[in-house]
């Protein structure tokens, strides 16, 4: 590319933000350029591409937009609804560093708890910022808090990889029923709940609560205490594997610890003598009834469309029962309709707005500790949520968090997080106020964005040095606290 | 900030002396910030003094310490007297207060003859005994779930139990129906990364961790000019988050003129330093401040006992050691301050009366709470207790309800933070008096 028409690509926003190239765009850039004359800009702030970037991944890159823009909705979604195990050398190289995901679980034993956390935490938010297949990443951190595990309870950070890789992530477009039932021999969940404490005559009851509460049914769901009782008997005698010298953790069967009487579980009988098919039974139960199916389609309904999701519930829900809990097929008709563009915005929670900011400045990051001590201060340090419930998703849980965001903010621009550095040389080359607001927010800036622009301008106006302040202000800006 | 180091204990008590004949809070603002070794502005006292925490009418501060996980009041405030407690829990259980078998360390601390303290709280033994904490037993909502998401939902949205009703928190509810123009910016606080759902819908409230973290950590030629443009960026209250940095802001510039990091405790009280001591060190530095703040809210988690929570030695006694020599750190700081503060704990359910396999109990019904404060009526276990023999527990072998844990904050609201309309923040409810705090 020539020195001239590269230039010329800058100017009307191509390389900065990468959106759309309209002869209006290129006049507001020169325009705020130039002066601090108030323009006319768009009224609206959504646009259908930036939107489905937006709610489909953990933010757009540099190129994002219009690469989805290329590809057309149908495709990008198609696509992103069957990833692929792929992903790029360099994520590969940083992942493969992680001592938690090479070894067994019963390995880790040898490092400490926090080292543990640390890795975990660093390969979520590697793989967030750097994940080829956002929608897989997207409903892993969906899933991750679903199936929540805290992971400062009785080692349950030492099995929590294993977790993540056998039940979250290799089902998290795939079908809820499997990836329930992977749940339930997952000896992470299993210690987080205290399931190898409930045996034959004193049955442990969190297990059987949180399976039908958060899991399956919801609160709502129509179970009682009875079930809850009938349903910790069903699992009574799943535990760990103990084994002379080491242990390898692993889930299994202690059938002299399990209460093989007769058991009613939501009206349905579960004759004697079962053993371990109790277990089998009634995750049967559970995943084929219909509150199920409204449950998780409320949750991911909103997920995807924010407050305004409940006409959406109802389909999604039939679409859970048509398939069989097929997570890709609830989500496809959900992801392709008006409904997504017109939905109102969402607010980032810390992790989102944190991995959408690396990727925005296209940072380089070791999601190592620093990374890890901001979404901390922010309310969300990641596997340590210590309910079963996950992180909340309402707004108002949030607000009360935004000194800590500009904090992050200033320390993401000003270079000074060890393990994680932005380029401005790079971003700062013939950059504007327009394409840096592209840049950061995926869409051109709109009548609402006025305030930014024009202190962005401001900025720039005052030197080079001033990219990193100006792009404070585009992650600051409450306009970047949405999706 | 070093510019405004230079105040010394000398000028202040200069200051405090002229200052002290006009009103109370002059003359605890300026000790506090002598014997405290805090340094601030001259200039930026005064403004205090005039604009912030000047109600109309002077009322408590608020600290809500809740006890996440549903803390075990029968182990906590443990009915010594009924046999079946000791038959019910033949490991778990602690010797009656005149057990001479047991050394003194392993025995309940007697309250009235009929319920003994945990050993762990013996640091609040003093506080009850000198009639500053009241002990509350039966209580809770009629929350039968036994969910911990749905009982503490119904606690802090102020419900019976949880359904219909208002979605927001109780505390929130409590600051709007007594919001008034000259409110702080900083009247709730919440330690902790997270908004608590009682604070929900609370406008001037802030979650934090350390009063010390709370700045912008830009550089020095940054500083100032990112917070006027966030000024600028912040402006529309009619957005959630807009609302949420005009707010942060205002508190920044509040706290600009306090030194948190440098608060020495008084009366020689050392706060332990787990989260719920460090929080409430720092919510004793801002009520000697007097930066207006009215309700502080703290968190401690730890109390779903369900494994191992042994009887004085395990999970439960640990945590009790820390609750109870913060709380008595904190009242020992504050000294005569305490007189204007209220400290209310409670949790969202108890646990069952019998233990299970794993040394630890499952989740049950009623629980404990506490009233700390100069206008407790203290010294007392209020209870219409229901016995725990088996006749006496609910279906599921459950301590049973017998006073709803809103009589007693709808009591403190009234007679302690001028709140004189509860029913909008418990609505459909009237409470019954309990006498447990005193009239302002």
């Amino acid at each position: 590319m020539s020195e001239v028409s590269r230039r010329e690509c800058l100017r009307v926003g191509l390389l900065g933000g990468a959106v759309v190239t309209t002869a209006g765009c290129a006049k507001i850039a020169n325009h705020f350029a130039s002066d601090r004359r108030p323009v006319t800009l768009p009224a609206s702030n959504v646009e259908e591409p930036s939107r489905i970037v937006q709610r489909l991944t953990f933010g757009p890159r540099p190129g994002d937009v219009s690469a989805m823009s290329t590809m057309g909705k149908d495709a990008y979604v198609t696509a992103m609804l069957k990833p692929g195990d792929d992903e790029d050398m360099r994520l590969r190289f940083l992942l493969n560093r992680l001592d938690v995901f090479q070894m067994d679980p019963y390995e880790t034993q040898d490092l400490p708890e926090n080292e543990v956390i640390r890795q975990l935490q660093q390969a979520a938010i590697l793989r967030a910022a750097y994940g080829k297949h956002q929608l897989r990443e997207r409903m892993v951190d969906f899933w991750t808090n679903h199936f929540n595990i805290y992971g400062r309870k009785g080692l349950a950070a030492f099995r929590k990889a294993a977790d993540e890789t056998n039940v979250i992530r290799k089902h998290a477009l795939g079908s809820f029923p499997q990836m329930l039932h992977a749940s339930s021999r997952s000896s992470a969940m299993l210690i987080f709940l205290d399931n190898q404490s409930n045996i034959a005559g004193h049955p442990n009851e969190n297990y059987a609560r949180e399976i039908m509460e958060l899991h399956t049914l919801g609160v709502h769901g129509g179970y009682t205490q009875k079930d809850v009782q009938e349903v910790a008997r069903c699992f009574t005698g799943w535990t760990i594997e103990r084994r002379f010298l080491r242990h390898r953790w692993s889930v299994i069967f202690d059938e002299t610890k399990h209460d093989d009487g007769s058991k009613t579980v939501l009206g349905h009988r579960i004759p004697a003598g079962l053993g371990e098919k109790d277990a089998e039974a009634v995750l049967n139960i559970l995943t084929n009834h219909p509150s199920t199916a409204r449950n998780l389609a409320t949750k991911i309904c909103a997920n995807f469309l924010g407050s305004d999701s409940s006409k959406w519930t109802d389909r999604v829900a039939e679409t859970y029962l048509r398939t069989h809990g097929d997570i890709a097929e609830m989500l496809r008709p959900m992801l392709l309709s008006k409904d997504l563009i017109e939905s109102p915005p969402i607010l980032k929670r810390p992790f989102d707005y944190v991995v959408s900011a690396i990727r925005a400045l296209d940072a380089e990051t070791d999601g190592g500790l620093e990374v890890q001590k901001h979404l901390s201060d922010m309310g969300e340090p990641l596997y340590q949520w210590p309910m079963p419930d996950g992180y909340p998703t309402k707004t108002t849980a949030w607000t009360g968090t935004m000194l800590p965001r500009w904090n992050f903010a200033v320390a993401m621009t000003n270079n000074t997080m060890r393990g994680t550095g932005v380029d401005w040389n790079q971003i700062g080359k013939d950059a504007n106020a327009v394409t840096l607001f592209e840049r950061t927010h995926g869409r051109r800036p709109s009548m609402q964005d006025q305030v930014l622009v024009n202190q962005v301008t401001d900025e720039l106006r005052l030197g080079k040095d001033r990219y990193a302040d100006a792009g404070f202000l585009c992650l600051a800006a409450p306009s970047f606290q949405w999706r | 900030m070093a510019k405004s180091n230079w105040w010394s204990c000398e000028e202040s008590r200069k200051w405090d002396a002229g200052q002290k004949k006009l009103t109370r809070r002059g003359v605890l603002l300026g000790a506090g910030f002598c014997l405290a070794s805090w340094a601030g502005s001259k200039s930026a006292l005064a403004e205090l003094k005039v604009s912030k925490g000047q109600k109309n009418k002077p009322h408590d501060v608020l600290v809500y310490v809740f006890l996440r996980g549903g803390a075990d009041g029968l182990n906590i405030v443990a009915p010594y007297a009924e046999d079946s407690y000791y038959r019910q829990r033949p490991n778990l259980s602690i010797a009656k207060p005149t057990d001479k078998g047991t050394n003194a360390s392993g025995r309940l601390l007697d309250l009235d003859g009929f319920f003994g303290l945990h050993p762990s709280l013996g640091p609040l033994l003093p506080f009850y005994h000198g009639g500053s904490l009241a002990v509350l037993h039966a209580c809770g909502s009629q929350d039968t779930t036994r969910s911990h998401f749905q009982a503490m939902a119904a606690v802090e949205r102020g419900l019976a139990a949880e359904g219909p009703g208002p979605a927001s928190g109780w505390l929130a509810r409590h600051l709007t129906s007594t919001e008034q123009e000259s409110d702080s910016p900083l009247r709730s606080i919440a330690f902790g990364g997270i908004l608590p759902d009682s604070l929900r819908g609370a406008a001037n409230t802030v979650a934090l961790e350390s009063i010390g973290d709370f700045k912008l950590n830009a550089l020095e030629s940054q500083h100032e000019r990112f917070e006027k443009r966030l000024q600028e960026l912040y402006k529309d209250p009619s957005e959630e988050v807009g609302r949420a940095g005009q707010e942060t802001l205002a508190v920044l510039e509040s706290l600009r003129k306090i030194h948190p990091e440098q608060y020495k405790p008084e009366h020689g009280a050392v706060y332990p330093t787990s989260d719920l001591g460090n929080g409430l060190r720092q919510t004793a530095c801002l009520i000697r401040a007097n930066l207006g703040l009215e309700v502080a809210a703290l968190d401690r988690t730890g109390w779903d006992t369900h494994f191992a929570q042994g009887s004085t030695v395990g999970i439960l006694p640990l945590a009790l050691d820390d609750l109870g020599r913060s709380l008595a750190a904190f009242a020992t700081d504050l000294g005569s301050e305490m007189n204007h503060v209220t400290v209310v704990v409670m949790t969202e359910f108890g646990r069952r009366l019998a233990e299970n396999s794993s040394l630890g109990t499952d989740h049950g019904r009623a629980s404990f709470m506490f009233v700390m404060g100069g206008g407790t009526n203290g010294a007392k276990v209020y209870a219409k207790w229901p016995g725990i023999e088996e006749h006496q527990l609910d279906e599921t072998g459950d301590l049973r309800v017998t006073t709803d844990y809103r009589d007693v904050l709808a009591e403190v609201l009234q007679n302690r933070m001028r709140n004189d309309v509860p029913q909008e923040t418990f609505p459909s409810y009237r409470g019954k008096p309990l006498g447990v705090v005193r009239s302002l």
